[in-house]
């Protein structure tokens, strides 16, 4: 009997035991939904194959804002998750405060820098360290629109603003909401980020909403910007106050509304309902006469700790992020593709196709550009006067002219 | 034996104190201790993380320059003087008429407190829906043939703070009936006879008579409600979220958002010190002239 209790004993002990073998990273991050949760168990998974144990610290809410919160008050009290997922200027931060370790040496070894489109070293480098492994890259400037609403009224994608405001037009005169949003400052930021560059070319979107260059700010092209933007107010229907994205692609998807602007998150909504890109839904990128790729990241940085088998597990996380098939698994789920830009475009939809090309294409022609109000661009104190202005334009009678002072004191004050 | 005796009334005179200790250093702490460094951040140039520097009245410079920042102290005027006003209102007037022996009386109050068992973040996303045009009340009375009629004030800027009110009365009214019913409930019958008999009409005994003795209740009503005004925060963010633009943004949803979202730590704790100024300066003049009451008294 007692042998049998000593052997049930070490049985259940024996598990964990193996488990713990090489040690446990807790990883902080705000990924809760299915889709989200699906893709970062491509990367427990194959960490697991390594021997290290993935600890999920998942907070919720408010696009990770929460998730920051969580990680302030770990750090002030001197227990940091071993790694921790990155949004923006979040990562450069962290690292100006010493608390993020240098992944330099793997970075190194695993050419990393060759292998990342060099505009996104930004937000994963801070000086001569590297600060994060990038996992995907979503972009923001996508258009989804409803194949057989353009093909009723004889529409074809538009190849200009120009166009797609003339098709938004007639759509309404046939009774279909041209354009489906909500009225979240986020959501017409997506609108006003494609517009900055779209109208202007890629270098006015640096000097406005990177540089934040006083002469650009003020300049009739931002002018023009806020006038577009009027335009396509126009274009979206009275009941859009508090809509949430989702619901604006739902609307795209039953044939209520023609298009929707929105990054190719949207498109899991699509592929969910088993629509087909190109044959019930288009996607294409918001027209210019150089297409730019507005990009969204996420990067995961590891913060220095002292448990040598976390920095262990820290290592290997590292490494599996920057796994190209790992990278490839994600991104099939995530529905963005991969930060790496050497990994194969087989097995991806259409619409993921047509961004791996047009990212390289901008990353020759110059046009790949952080996307301003997911945090990419200008820091936050200045992004979100952007975003306010928009907004405040958007839903109100506010002229371009008010607009752009509104914009100029607004980003002084700020600096 | 004295000395034990002097031990145990030593304790008796100390045990009130020594179970208040734990309490009140946890105040200390959390509440006053935080405050001061709140006000230690306001004057630095805190951005992403606390830095402690001096940089002077720089940052409360920078928050009454952000136009965001004045749209949010003009809607927490705007916000609190209705909602006080009709919830008070509402309520009391509820009150009187339940207050009429009428039948069914325990029902229809409880119908009437349900909401106020409700968190503000449903009643938030309850009228969302019913106030969104074309969905909610605008939709049905359209739908019922009466096509001109327009109720769009969520998607107007310069209408929305006044459905936040909506929502806010609707939820806080049958708490306000309730106080003041049970108010009405300790009033002496025999003043209300004697009036009669003087020949005082029952607008008037409610007017001169009932209502002035209600004034316990309606400094309850009053101060409870006020409370529950300054910390709406949970319902603006589930009934507009700060929208349409910025046009319902409250102090308190700017100081989140300036500390958390947008590496405005310094505006923020400024901020924060405007919101605390202004409830000291309303509260400070009323405790000041209670202890003096009871001082005298």
């Amino acid at each position: 009997m007692s042998k049998f209790l000593a052997s049930l004993v070490a049985a259940t002990m024996l598990v964990p035991a193996a488990a713990r073998a090489e040690g446990t990273i807790e990883v902080l991050h705000h990924w809760v939904s299915q889709s989200e949760v699906d893709a970062l168990n491509v990367i427990r998974k194959d960490l697991e194959t390594k021997g290290f144990q993935w600890k999920d610290s998942a907070v919720g809410g408010m696009s990770g804002a929460n998730a920051q919160q969580a990680l302030r008050s770990r750090l002030t009290s001197g227990d940091p998750p071993g790694a921790m997922q990155f949004l923006g200027w979040e990562g450069p931060q962290w690292a100006e405060q010493g608390v993020v370790r240098d992944l330099n040496d793997l970075a190194k070894e695993g050419g990393w820098r060759e292998a990342l489109p060099p505009q996104l070293l930004t937000f994963v480098t801070s000086g001569d360290a590297f600060i994060a492994a990038p996992i995907n890259m979503h972009r923001q400037n996508w258009v989804w629109a409803n194949k057989k609403i353009f093909d009723d009224a004889g529409i074809a994608p538009p190849k200009t603003w120009e166009e797609l405001i003339a098709a938004g037009k007639k759509l309404k005169e046939k009774g279909v909401t041209p354009v489906a949003m909500g009225d979240e400052p986020w959501q017409i930021g997506i609108i006003f980020d494609a517009l900055l560059s779209d109208l202007n070319g890629p270098e006015f979107y640096k000097k406005a909403a990177i540089d934040l260059d006083p002469a650009a700010l003020s300049s009739p092209e931002m002018t023009k910007v806020f006038d577009t933007l009027r335009e396509v107010r126009g274009l979206v229907d009275d009941n859009f106050v508090g809509r949430d994205w989702a619901v604006a692609t739902g609307m795209v998807i039953n044939g209520e509304a023609a298009m929707q602007f929105m990054g190719d998150w949207a498109k899991g909504e699509f592929l969910a309902k088993g629509l087909k890109p190109n044959t019930d839904f288009y996607c294409f990128a918001t027209p210019a006469k150089v297409p730019t790729f507005q990009y969204v990241i996420d990067s995961f940085g590891m913060f220095t700790v002292k448990d040598e088998t976390v920095q262990k597990a820290q290592v290997a996380l590292a490494e599996t992020i920057m796994d190209p098939k790992v990278q490839k698994g994600f991104n099939l789920i995530k529905g963005s593709i991969p930060a790496r830009t050497d990994v194969s475009v087989d097995d991806f939809d259409d619409c993921a196709k047509l961004g791996f090309n047009e990212r390289a294409e901008a990353i020759e022609a110059g046009s790949m550009l952080g996307a301003m109000t997911h945090g990419f661009a200008a820091k936050p104190e200045f992004a979100s006067v952007f975003g306010d202005v928009a907004a405040q334009f958007f839903v109100g009678n506010m002229s371009s002219e008010d607009a752009v002072k509104m914009l100029v004191e607004g980003i002084d004050n700020a600096r | 034996m004295n000395a034990a005796k002097s031990f145990s009334s030593r304790l008796a005179g100390w045990l009130p104190r020594i179970v208040v200790a734990p309490s009140l250093l946890i105040v200390i702490v959390t509440v006053y201790l935080f405050i001061l460094w709140t006000g230690v951040i306001s004057f630095t140039s805190s951005k992403f993380v606390p830095v402690y520097d001096f940089a002077g009245f720089e940052q409360f410079v920078r928050l009454w320059a952000t136009p965001r920042w004045h749209t949010a102290v003009a809607n927490l005027f705007i916000f609190s003087a209705l909602f006080l006003l009709l919830s008070t209102g509402i309520g009391l007037l509820m009150a009187i008429l339940l207050d009429q022996n009428i039948r069914a009386e325990g029902f229809l109050r409880a119908v009437y407190l349900y909401p106020m068992a409700l968190s503000f973040i449903v009643t938030g996303t309850a009228w969302k829906w019913i106030m969104n045009p074309g969905l909610g009340i605008q939709k049905v009375v359209n739908e019922l043939g009466w096509t001109s009629f327009t109720f769009d004030w969520i998607t107007d800027p310069k209408m929305a703070i006044y459905t936040v009110v909506i929502a806010g009365v609707w939820q806080s009214s049958g708490f306000a009936m309730a106080i003041f019913l049970a108010g009405l409930r300790g009033i002496d019958n025999s003043v209300i006879k004697a009036a009669q008999i003087e020949g005082a009409s029952l607008p008037l005994i409610y007017r001169q008579i009932i209502i002035p003795m209600l004034r316990p209740a309606m400094l309850s009503v009053i101060v409870l409600l006020s409370y529950i005004a300054i910390k709406s925060f949970d319902l603006v963010l589930a009934l507009t979220n700060g929208g349409p633009g910025s046009a319902t943004e409250l102090p308190s949803t700017f100081m989140f958002s300036a500390t958390f979202r947008r590496n405005q730590m310094g505006v923020g704790a400024a901020s924060a010190i405007m919101m605390l100024m202004t409830v000291a300066a309303i509260i400070i003049p009323y405790l000041y002239s209670e202890l003096r009451e009871r001082n005298n008294g």
